[in-house]
């Protein structure tokens, strides 16, 4: 079976304060295949972590469902694991870095050697060996979330869902994570879906590309497959005319959302 | 159909007054805790009589004025304070120190000082307000962001354009904050201030109800006492949310 | 604490010194404010007598039972309140109504129906410690982010789990605060208490002087009960601190 996880006609509409109901998601459709790195790319605001939110589980959807291997989504659960934007809040602050990729591994009951076995070996992966006795406090953004993306495979899920993971680090530091998230992608052959605002992100990280329309009734605009040749950057011809054909399309929704 | 948010205050309320009533007729002595009947009907007759109100005004009027007389000398300490690195360290340690004595303590000094009167309860009052006042002025006005006062120097702001326009607003809701806790001191002091030497007031109330032998009036005059406690801290509270409303400050019930 | 600190303490100290003996005998009465001297000869006094340490002994063991008892009642009523929902609604209006009640009020209470012992008084400290540790708790219960919540969810972890592995430990901050904040009400208790009918410790030491009989021990009575009191909120604050570390606060005196 290809395909893992599926977003079938989800619609969400949310109370206001005020009374009334906003539609923020009218019948989002997508598949995103075993393996794929599906990047939603969207204006801030359109309703794209609110998809996140219903495939985690955390909220649910007013109509319409996500099947996750042909089964509906309802609650949160292990085999998704999400990597929060709010990275300081998302981290336990009273355990060090490793104590916090091994939160999930204590709570499934594994001893001690185990643990440190399966530890050792994520904080290698995402390059932190030697900060395993950091607290996050002492850990700089960067690595606060390196620390969150091992603890999120430590557990070992089939899916990674990253809300933006990267959105509030500095253009040098969020350059570096994010080819090295792309090799992490690479050597563990997980499931992401991928959150972003930021096109060049998006075709730099992943093997789909799907835009979404502005909210509120937010869809799906247009879906690509990504199928680039190396480099993914400005020197590859192919690469830059997808960018473009992207970026209109984002063009046209910040239009048409400024219009409303 | 009520709201289970107003429908619990009536449930909490409910299951007090059953506890209390078990407890007046099982483990104490019903002389010593009355059950709910006879403190309601001693209420009653004491809000038919006006004493209660007699007693709750004398009270709030030395609250009010030992209050006031501790806003008006502790706000401008603290911004000295706050202000002045010297001033600081001068003050600060000496405030520090006082800061674990509380009022009631004062109280036999007062007395001695100014006799039964009503300044030694006005004095009591006023020391209970002025140390939470200045210590949270002095905070609010040394906490001014100094990015904000840099932001009004580019404007073309003077010193006194920035006391009055920048300092002072940004100090506001911590000044307001001391202000609130600061009420509930001036409480305690004129409580204790009136067991131990008044003829009227809620706390005379309490105490002489042990001389009289009329234990209900006590039950009473703890009641009246929480609640205008509440009423006035819910006041407060309010007002605050109304005059803050343009800084977005949600100041947190503690 | 460097120089400078020091040297303004030096000098605050000079003139508080300064301004008490000035006044002693003059502004007011020798009876009511007696002289630095005066207070130093008695002071010395009772420490050779050990009579100071009796009278300390009294009110820090009072202090001790009481706390530790209302502390941890409280911790538990407080986390369990922020554990389940029925809990909180039905707790928190009587909490926040006894909230305003100052502990004085509730000594003549205390002592009709529990006598003029010892478990009048502690009683008092153990009710003024409940209600501040229970809605500190609480609150600190309240306060884990959401996130936080998901992010453990997302690793597997039961209602259980969240409970006492998040939700806990993000309250600790707000629990190590309110465990300060009681300590500094414990205090205020136990001065209440030892004022309306008591035979030793601080507390009465201050207010035997009620009617001039011991003005000399009244003062040290109180700077007793200052110094004591900064003693114990410094060293909780020290110990919070160490704590805190790795939580990235730092607690202010303020």
């Amino acid at each position: 079976m290809w395909r893992l996880l599926r977003a079938d006609r989800v619609s969400k509409d949310f109370q206001k304060a005020e009374g009334g109901i906003v539609e923020v998601l009218r019948e989002v459709s997508f598949q995103v295949e075993r393996g794929s790195l599906f990047t939603l790319l969207g204006p801030t605001g359109c309703g794209k972590s609110t998809i996140l939110n219903i495939v985690a589980g955390f909220e649910q959807s007013t109509s319409g469902q996500i099947l996750y291997d042909d089964t509906p989504i309802t609650t949160p659960g292990k085999d998704r694991a999400v990597i929060f934007q709010d990275v300081s809040n998302a981290l336990f602050p009273w355990l060090n870095a490793r104590e916090n990729v091994e939160f999930g591994l204590k709570i499934a009951g594994l001893d001690r050697a185990d643990r440190s076995q399966r530890s050792e070996h994520y904080l290698r992966l995402v390059g932190l060996s030697e900060d395993h006795g950091k607290f996050p406090f002492e850990l700089s953004g960067g690595m606060k979330q390196r620390v969150q993306i091992a603890r999120a495979l430590a557990n070992d899920p089939d899916v990674l869902l990253a809300d933006e993971p990267f959105a509030a680090l500095d253009a040098i530091t969020k350059k570096h994570i994010q080819v090295e998230f792309r090799r992490i992608w690479q050597e563990t052959a997980k499931t992401i879906l991928y959150i972003t605002h930021d096109i060049m992100e998006a075709l730099l990280l992943g093997t789909h590309l799907a835009v979404m329309t502005a909210g509120p009734r937010a869809g799906i605009k247009k879906i690509f497959k990504l199928d680039l040749k190396e480099p993914r950057s400005h020197a590859n011809p192919d690469f830059v005319e997808i960018y473009s054909r992207v970026e209109a399309l984002i063009d046209e929704e910040v239009r048409r959302m400024r219009e409303q | 159909m009520i709201v289970w948010s107003r429908a619990r205050i009536l449930v909490s309320s409910i299951g007090i007054i059953l506890l209390w009533w078990l407890g007046s007729h099982t483990i104490f002595n019903p002389k010593l805790v009355p059950p709910p009947i006879v403190v309601a009907i001693s209420f009653w007759k004491m809000i038919a009589t006006g004493e209660i109100w007699v007693h709750i005004g004398v009270s709030l009027r030395r609250v009010l004025i030992g209050y006031l007389l501790g806003i008006v000398t502790a706000v401008p300490i603290g911004v000295a304070m706050g202000r002045s690195k010297i001033v600081e360290n001068l003050l600060g340690p000496p405030l520090q120190f006082m800061r674990n004595i509380t009022p009631l303590a004062i109280i036999p000094f007062a007395v001695n000082a100014f006799t039964v009167g009503e300044a030694s309860k006005y004095f009591i009052i006023w020391y209970g307000s002025v140390i939470t006042i200045i210590l949270n002025t002095a905070t609010g006005v040394s906490l001014t962001p100094q990015i904000r006062i840099r932001a009004a120097q580019c404007l073309g702001a003077s010193p006194r354009d920035i006391f009055f326009r920048i300092v002072m607003p940004s100090a506001w809701p911590f000044i307001l904050t001391g202000l609130r806790v600061a009420l509930g001191f001036c409480f305690m002091g004129v409580v204790a201030a009136e067991m131990v030497a008044a003829e009227n007031g809620i706390g005379f109330l309490i105490m002489q109800s042990r001389n009289m032998l009329l234990p209900e009036q006590m039950f009473i005059g703890i009641f009246m006492l929480g609640l205008v406690g509440l009423i006035t801290d819910r006041l407060f509270h309010v007002s605050i949310r109304r005059l803050m409303r343009r800084y977005m400050i949600m100041i947190e019930q503690d | 604490m460097d120089r400078e600190k020091a040297l303004y303490i030096s000098i605050s100290i000079a003139i508080i010194l300064g301004t008490w003996w000035l006044t002693s005998g003059t502004l007011f009465h020798e009876a009511i404010l007696p002289s630095p001297p005066q207070v130093a000869e008695r002071f010395w006094e009772m420490i050779i007598t050990a009579e100071l340490l009796f009278h300390l002994g009294i009110s820090l063991k009072r202090i001790l039972i009481g706390g530790v008892l209302g502390c941890s009642l409280g911790f538990i009523i407080g986390t369990s309140m922020g554990g389940i929902k029925l809990m909180r609604d039905i707790l928190e209006p009587p909490f926040h109504f006894f909230r305003n009640i100052p502990p004085v009020a509730l000594v003549p209470l205390a002592i009709t129906v529990l006598g003029i012992g010892e478990t009048s008084k502690v009683s008092v400290i153990v009710y003024i410690t409940i209600i501040s540790m229970t809605l500190n708790c609480a609150a600190g219960m309240m306060s884990t982010p959401q996130i936080r919540i998901r992010a453990a969810l997302c690793l597997g972890a039961s209602p259980r789990d969240i409970f006492f592995r998040i939700v806990l430990p993000s309250a600790w901050p707000y629990i190590l605060t309110g465990l300060r904040v009681a300590v500094g009400y414990s205090f205020m208790a136990v001065v209440a208490a030892e004022m309306i009918a008591a035979d030793k410790g601080i507390g009465f030491l201050i207010m035997q002087s009620i009617l001039i009989i011991h003005p000399r021990e009244m003062v040290i009575g109180l700077v007793m009960l200052g110094g004591i009191g900064l003693l114990g909120d410094r060293i909780f604050l020290m110990a919070i601190n160490r704590l805190m570390r790795r939580y990235m606060i730092t607690m202010k005196e303020a």
